[in-house]
């Protein structure tokens, strides 16, 4: 009996067709944590739409606006773009490391993404002290109520961007990803990059038109 | 597990640094009077960058059609979101306002709260700095 039962190959009662076997799944054949997050991040999309389709009913509705260079810093911010930009571009590295096999080089990689990011949210934290230090605070006018929504909810994502990546990097540091199972760390990935996307926009929006 | 796609970051990289240098000075010096191609030219670097980043980056180009199949509904849904804003932007003249426009809570008035008309609050209430440099919208 246990001899048959050794000499059995599964293969035999498989289907033609080699597609993999479940027990039972009703999900879509894609990765749930992808699926997940292309779907939060839609409504992330939703979301910011919601505050630049705000911001352009009262811009429009405005008899005149003022030049944003003549209240904002705008070197400054492209500078802090470029940072941001970086950052984008340091995650893909991490990404394309473990990818490769290379944990030195993604750990390496996302801690530098850690930074540019927090260097991005510093710049901003200095740029809102230094606003409302010369009485610019968002119940002035309509412009630096838009400015400090937008700008504000971008920040906090940035934040929470900086937490999850974070929480990414001790994972790495305890060995969690590898060349086979790096799904966590594209998922960060995607959440950072989507912020990095939603600046470009924001920057041309509010800083240079 | 994920699929490993190979495509060049740097390539990438160094596109979304040429255009954000070109948005840049494209919007620090391009004349302000001329504002459909100040603005044209400012969103088209912005949609190019956007491009990038989607396709590239987040590995859009990469993906089958169910994930492509969850962003896409929100293409139209900005396009309504945003249109259906325009009868209260842009077609309607009467409802322009000033920037500084809020309505009063005790009186129901609408007042210009950076001329320090709202009770309560005198000339020097408004903020420090210029006011110059305005144009339209």
């Amino acid at each position: 009996m246990s001899e048959a039962i050794q000499a059995y190959d599964p293969a035999v009662d498989a289907p033609a067709h080699h597609h993999p076997i479940y027990d039972y799944d009703s999900g879509p054949p894609v990765d749930r944590g992808k699926f997940a997050i292309w779907l939060f991040l839609g409504t992330e999309v939703m979301f910011f739409t919601g505050l630049i389709g705000t911001y352009i009913v009262l811009r429009m509705g405005s008899a005149t606006w003022p030049d944003p260079d003549q209240r904002l810093a705008v070197g400054l911010t492209a500078i802090n773009t470029f940072i941001l930009i970086t950052s984008s571009w340091f995650m893909v590295k991490s990404l394309h490391a473990i990818q490769g096999g290379d944990r030195a080089g993604m750990k390496n990689w996302l801690l530098a993404t850690i930074v540019g990011g927090s260097i991005f949210i510093g710049i901003q934290i200095y740029e809102y002290f230094e606003l409302i230090g010369h009485g610019y605070t968002p119940n002035v006018d309509i412009f630096w109520s838009t400015f400090y929504a937008m700008t504000g909810f971008h920040g906090f994502h940035v934040f929470v961007g900086i937490v999850w990546l974070l929480c990414a990097y001790i994972g790495a540091l305890r060995g969690a990803f590898s060349k086979e199972n790096y799904l966590r760390l594209e998922l960060a990935g995607l959440y950072w990059h989507f912020v990095d996307l939603v600046w470009v926009l924001l920057f041309t929006i509010v800083y240079l038109m | 597990m994920s699929d490993h796609h190979e495509f060049s970051a740097n390539k990438i990289f160094a596109y979304l640094i040429f255009y954000t240098a070109v948005e840049v000075l494209w919007g620090m010096f391009f004349p302000r009077d001329i504002q459909w191609a100040l603005w044209g030219g400012l969103l088209l670097c912005a949609f190019l960058k956007g491009y990038l980043i989607f396709t590239w980056f987040m590995h859009m180009k990469f993906e089958g059609w169910i994930v492509k199949g969850l962003v896409l509904p929100t293409i139209p849904l900005i396009a309504i979101l945003l249109f259906g804003n325009m009868p209260d932007s842009s077609f309607n003249d009467d409802l322009l306002h000033h920037i500084g426009d809020q309505l009063d809570p005790a009186t129901g008035e609408v007042v210009d709260l950076t001329a320090g008309n709202l009770p309560g609050h005198g000339e020097g209430d408004a903020p420090e700095g210029e006011e110059g440099g305005e144009h339209g919208h």
